[in-house]
């Protein structure tokens, strides 16, 4: 474990900590990792740490927990299973994929988007687009009901078209509007991505 | 066409010495900067005593973080390196008592770290300085009612069977 | 596999652990990136020499500005803009040293263990063509579609107009049919 991580994950629970000692009057602020779990969720961590995938993702999940009044058992499968997505979402998206990606990817992993799909998207983009914001509204509309191939076919197209995250968060806004109003969820998602009309300078 | 990007595709495999050139420019360039580094310290070290020279230092560091803020946002370098961007969240919630966010970006309001939003007749708000990046939040309206922000992507994380939002800051999109 | 080799840290880790002092770890960096886009300054120079000095001098440059590099988790496109610049200078140069066109002789030598004759002889038909493209349309090609980028992130790269890129694309797909049907048919 490096010494930022081992740093990282000690201020998490001494945070933790100091907490318990300092927040008596809400049960929400009390929250404290047992010593079990503690060393389950730094092997975790480690583990991680080894493979290159990022860790702060797995922190961040650790305080959520703590934050959420979860039990130490559920905060550690729940990040074992996180540390799962974000190396499989790193394994697909590949070398040049920012640590932003691989978080938003692996929460579209879990959203239920296949990872063979991100990968695609990656390899199609190139390596200087971030899709951290494609993948979270991918993920976003999922959760939605929108169907899995037609969530990424949506996406694909989008940002395939050369659309900016803008016009992804447009995309989105407005498919969300749809299904509130009743819409089908994957009739909204069709019709939304569908492309502009090229622009006549676009014609050479 | 395809043919002849196969062709052009195929990774071009440097040997092993073009790493150990590139690392004897750097290290020359890291002792030379080094060394600059010490004269100025010690050139500092020298005018430090005297009050002219001080006076001068002085002023100057005024004049520029002056400037830092006349010419737009203070950018302040998160601990990861990352930008950090203001950003600004908002719940409509005309009964509620308080409203306050939590997130990646504060602890997740342990140990106080809550954002406290204002309200304005129901319409609660509060601006908070976010790093650059991948980010998940959620509300809490009166201390123990989680809520996902009905603006932004959800979060499909919703391990802890509260909902959650996604926000990524992008540097420089406020 | 894709990611998982030499990934100990990522980027934005070693970025901060150089600025901090730790030259060490800008030598991860340069074996994460070296072979990557050695492709590009190799197929864009013509020869293996000037694209090495060009590749060295990229890093050697990123390095010294290092702490200009604003996104270090991207430090991997920041140093890929400076290799394109550096390669078009490195590239006017060798035009006003020499109009010949001189094939990648390490690649060939090593693709030559790897593949049968005839494909070493297309591999170098193919370099020979590139090289005859002009550089603006060169450039344009091999970042077009050897280096997968869309047109979007090649105009923040060159800092030429899309329009103008998708010409330049388009002349130089034109331009390789001719010479390689020539190749073919003479």
């Amino acid at each position: 474990m490096s010494k930022r991580t081992t740093g990282g994950l000690m201020a998490v629970l001494a945070f933790a900590g100091v907490s318990l000692s300092a927040g008596a009057q809400d049960p929400r602020m009390t929250p404290k990792l047992d010593n079990p779990s503690k060393a389950a969720v730094q092997a975790i961590v480690d583990s991680a740490k080894a493979q290159g995938v990022p860790t702060d993702p797995l922190l961040d999940k650790v305080k959520e927990g703590l934050a959420r009044g979860a039990d130490n058992a559920h905060i550690v499968a729940v990040v074992r299973n996180l540390s799962v997505e974000l190396a499989n979402a790193q394994r697909v998206l590949g070398a040049n994929a920012s640590a932003d990606e691989i978080k938003a990817g692996a929460y579209a992993l879990h959203a239920g988007v296949p990872a063979v799909e991100l990968g695609k998207l990656k390899k199609e983009s190139g390596r200087l687009r971030s899709l951290a914001n494609a993948f979270t509204v991918m993920a976003d509309i999922v959760s939605r009901g929108v169907p899995v191939g037609t969530a990424t076919n949506a996406i694909r197209s989008l940002v395939g078209a050369g659309a900016k995250d803008k016009d992804i968060n447009d995309f989105q806004q407005k498919v969300k509007v749809d299904i509130d109003q009743g819409a089908p969820p994957a009739a909204a998602a069709e019709t939304r991505a569908k492309p502009a009309p090229v622009k006549p300078e676009d014609r050479e | 066409m395809e043919m002849i990007v196969e062709e052009l595709q195929r990774p071009v495999v440097l040997d092993a010495s073009f790493e150990r050139r590139v690392m004897v420019r750097v290290r020359r360039f890291h002792a030379q900067n080094r060394a600059r580094r010490g004269k100025l310290a010690r050139v500092a070290a020298s005018i430090t005593h005297h009050p002219a020279w001080t006076a001068a230092i002085a002023a100057s560091l005024v004049a520029v973080t002056t400037f830092g803020i006349m010419n737009g946002r203070l950018r302040t370098p998160a601990v990861s390196g990352a930008a950090i961007e203001p950003t600004r969240f908002v719940l409509v919630a005309p009964t509620a008592q308080s409203v306050s966010v939590v997130g990646d970006f504060n602890n997740w309001g342990l140990g106080d770290s809550a954002l406290v939003a204002t309200s304005n007749h129901g319409v609660w708000s509060v601006t908070a300085q976010v790093p650059a990046g991948v980010h998940r939040y959620a509300f809490v309206v009166n201390g123990k009612d989680w809520r996902a922000d009905p603006t932004a992507p959800r979060s499909p994380g919703d391990d802890f069977g509260m909902p959650s939002s996604a926000l990524v800051v992008e540097e420089g999109s406020k | 596999m894709l990611g998982l080799e030499g990934m100990e840290s990522s980027d934005a880790e070693l970025v901060t652990g150089v600025l901090g002092g730790d030259v060490n770890a800008y030598s991860t960096l340069v074996s994460r990136y070296r072979d990557r886009y050695a492709r590009y300054a190799v197929h864009m120079l013509g020869n293996r020499e000037d694209a090495e000095e060009a590749l060295q001098d990229a890093f050697t440059r990123a390095y010294r500005s290092l702490a200009r590099c604003e996104e270090p988790e991207r430090f991997g496109a920041w140093l890929f803009r400076i290799l394109v610049n550096r390669c078009r200078t490195s590239g006017a140069r060798r035009m006003r040293r020499s109009q010949t066109f001189v094939h990648d002789e390490g690649a060939l030598l090593n693709a030559s263990e790897e593949h049968p004759a005839e494909q070493t002889m297309w591999r170098e038909e193919i370099e020979r063509a590139v090289g005859e493209l002009s550089a603006d349309q060169r450039e344009a090609f091999l970042l077009k579609y050897v280096e997968d980028l869309g047109y979007d992130e090649m105009s923040e790269i060159t800092g030429v107009g899309v329009s103008a890129l998708k010409m330049r694309v388009m002349r130089a797909c034109d331009r390789l049919r001719v010479l390689l049907k020539e190749v073919h048919s003479g």
